[in-house]
């Protein structure tokens, strides 16, 4: 079986608050990890509030460095959190979709063939061309996951985004992360 | 990472990097996400006039207002006698604004996106240039307010004008390696950013803006103040965009380009170096 990513005795501590160093407080964080992720798996991490999965995610996104150990992969490798973070007020939603999606490491050609479903996804019509400031918190919210499931990866990371917009979306949303995850070569999932 | 990373073999997400390798490595990561540098560059500039009904043309005016003040300030009310003084200030504060804005936006480049950086594996480095080219763009927009000068002032139009744009370049480079070194440390000590407005602040004065290379050396003459006011690296590239214009020859002595140089490349070098070693730890703490 494949290996699409590898963790070994991964650490990451947060640092503790200079108020509290004088108090015998252990830092937050995750501390030597070990797993694999392989084709075709879905694995789900669940745990309390604080037990650091998000640190995990983010460390397997390669968005957080870790203390010590390693994490390898192989192909692309996609988070599913934060979605909208980057957008620009100023800018139009199409225009905020390109930036959003070169964020996600995606050149102008690969959007440029999926910037039409993007904007059908996200229901947005004629307001795709306006600044995204005119727009409520549940459009930009429709934007963001519209751009962040349009890309196939080979390792989908996904920490609980999908609690947006109304009950129709959200359903929608639902089927298109299922079909993502159909798509994706694996996925790890993040929950309480 | 993208697609483009995909392969037959486990790469380590964070691979090891040499130090003295780092100042050429931000070089090249920096090629490698031209695409998102283009776009990052084109949303400040588009988002910075958009809503202004005179658009870009704020570029132009805004150093022209100031000098209008400037020269009001120097003529009227100190005596100044010299009528190529506006012009003068015109290109102090261009330069000025140029080197500033490169170091504070640099500077604050992990700050003001950390929200971003703590959800998209982005090459940081992209984000701390995108500020600085934007502000290089928006300075060459603004040199076009000499142009009205050159026929009142019937100034020369020589091939040493080609010096402009390198003179600018060379205090943006300035700003920005500076930005770089303070960027991570920035992150986690918010009181640097409040220290750097300051600093902006006072620099603004003692810097060649109001005044000019010659006022300094015919007041301090070419002892140890000569060499304190050169660890300015403002002050050759700002006299040096002054005598390209003006078609004049300041007396700036060969170790004052050697500092203005050492001080632009030891910022850049080890701006890189403690940057990439730094940053990426520097957003998970905050």
């Amino acid at each position: 079986m494949t290996v699409v990513m590898r963790l070994e005795d991964v650490t990451l501590e947060y640092p503790v608050p200079r108020q509290y160093r004088k108090e015998d407080i252990q830092p937050s964080g995750v501390r030597n990890i070990s797993l694999e992720v392989n084709q075709g798996e879905v694995l789900g991490i669940i745990g309390r509030n604080g037990s650091g999965k998000s640190t995990l995610l983010k460390m397997m996104a390669g968005v957080f460095p870790p203390d010590s150990g390693t994490i390898s992969a192989r192909g692309s490798v996609s988070l599913l959190a934060g979605v909208g973070v980057g957008f620009h007020k100023e800018l139009t939603g199409c225009e905020n979709a390109y930036l959003y999606g070169a964020l996600m490491g995606r050149t102008t050609e690969q959007i440029d063939g999926l910037i039409e479903e993007i904007q059908s996804f996200a229901e947005l019509d004629h307001h795709f061309d306006r600044p995204i400031r005119t727009y409520s918190s549940g459009m930009k919210s429709r934007l963001g996951i519209s751009v962040a499931t349009a890309f196939r990866p080979d390792l989908l990371l996904i920490d609980e985004v999908l609690g947006v917009g109304d009950a129709s979306f959200r359903k929608k949303s639902e089927d298109r992360v299922k079909q993502l995850i159909q798509d994706s070569g694996a996925v790890v999932i993040v929950s309480h | 990472m993208n697609a483009s990373d995909k392969g037959s073999t486990l790469i380590p997400l964070w691979g090891k990097r040499s130090l003295h390798r780092l100042p050429f490595i931000v070089l090249t990561d920096l090629f490698r996400s031209r695409h998102l540098l283009r776009l990052l560059i084109k949303r400040d500039l588009n988002a910075r006039y958009r809503r202004a009904y005179l658009g870009y043309t704020w570029a132009v005016l805004e150093p022209l207002l100031l000098a209008v003040v400037y020269t009001f300030i120097f003529t009227i009310l100190v005596g100044s006698s010299d009528p190529l003084y506006p012009v003068k200030i015109i290109i102090g504060i261009i330069g000025w604004t140029m080197f500033a804005r490169s170091l504070t936006t640099s500077t604050k480049s992990l700050s003001s996106s950390i929200n971003l950086f703590q959800f998209a594996r982005v090459p940081k480095t992209v984000f701390a240039t995108s500020g600085t080219l934007t502000n290089a763009v928006l300075a060459v927009i603004s040199l076009t307010c000499l142009i009205p000068f050159y026929f009142i002032h019937d100034l020369p139009i020589t091939a040493n004008l080609l010096m402009l744009p390198v003179w600018l370049l060379l205090l943006s480079f300035t700003g920005w390696g500076i930005g770089l070194l303070l960027a991570p440390l920035a992150c986690k000590i918010p009181d640097i950013l409040n220290l750097i407005n300051f600093l902006v602040r006072a620099g603004f004065f003692l810097s060649p803006v109001m005044w000019t290379y010659d006022m300094f050396n015919s007041r301090f003459g070419d002892g140890w103040h000569a060499i304190v006011a050169h660890l300015n690296p403002t002050v050759v590239p700002i006299t040096g965009m002054r005598d390209v214009v003006l078609g004049e020859s300041s007396a700036i002595p060969g170790y004052g380009y050697a500092m203005c140089l050492t001080i632009a490349l030891l910022g850049y070098v080890f701006g890189a170096m403690v940057f990439e070693r730094k940053a990426h730890r520097a957003v998970v703490n905050v």
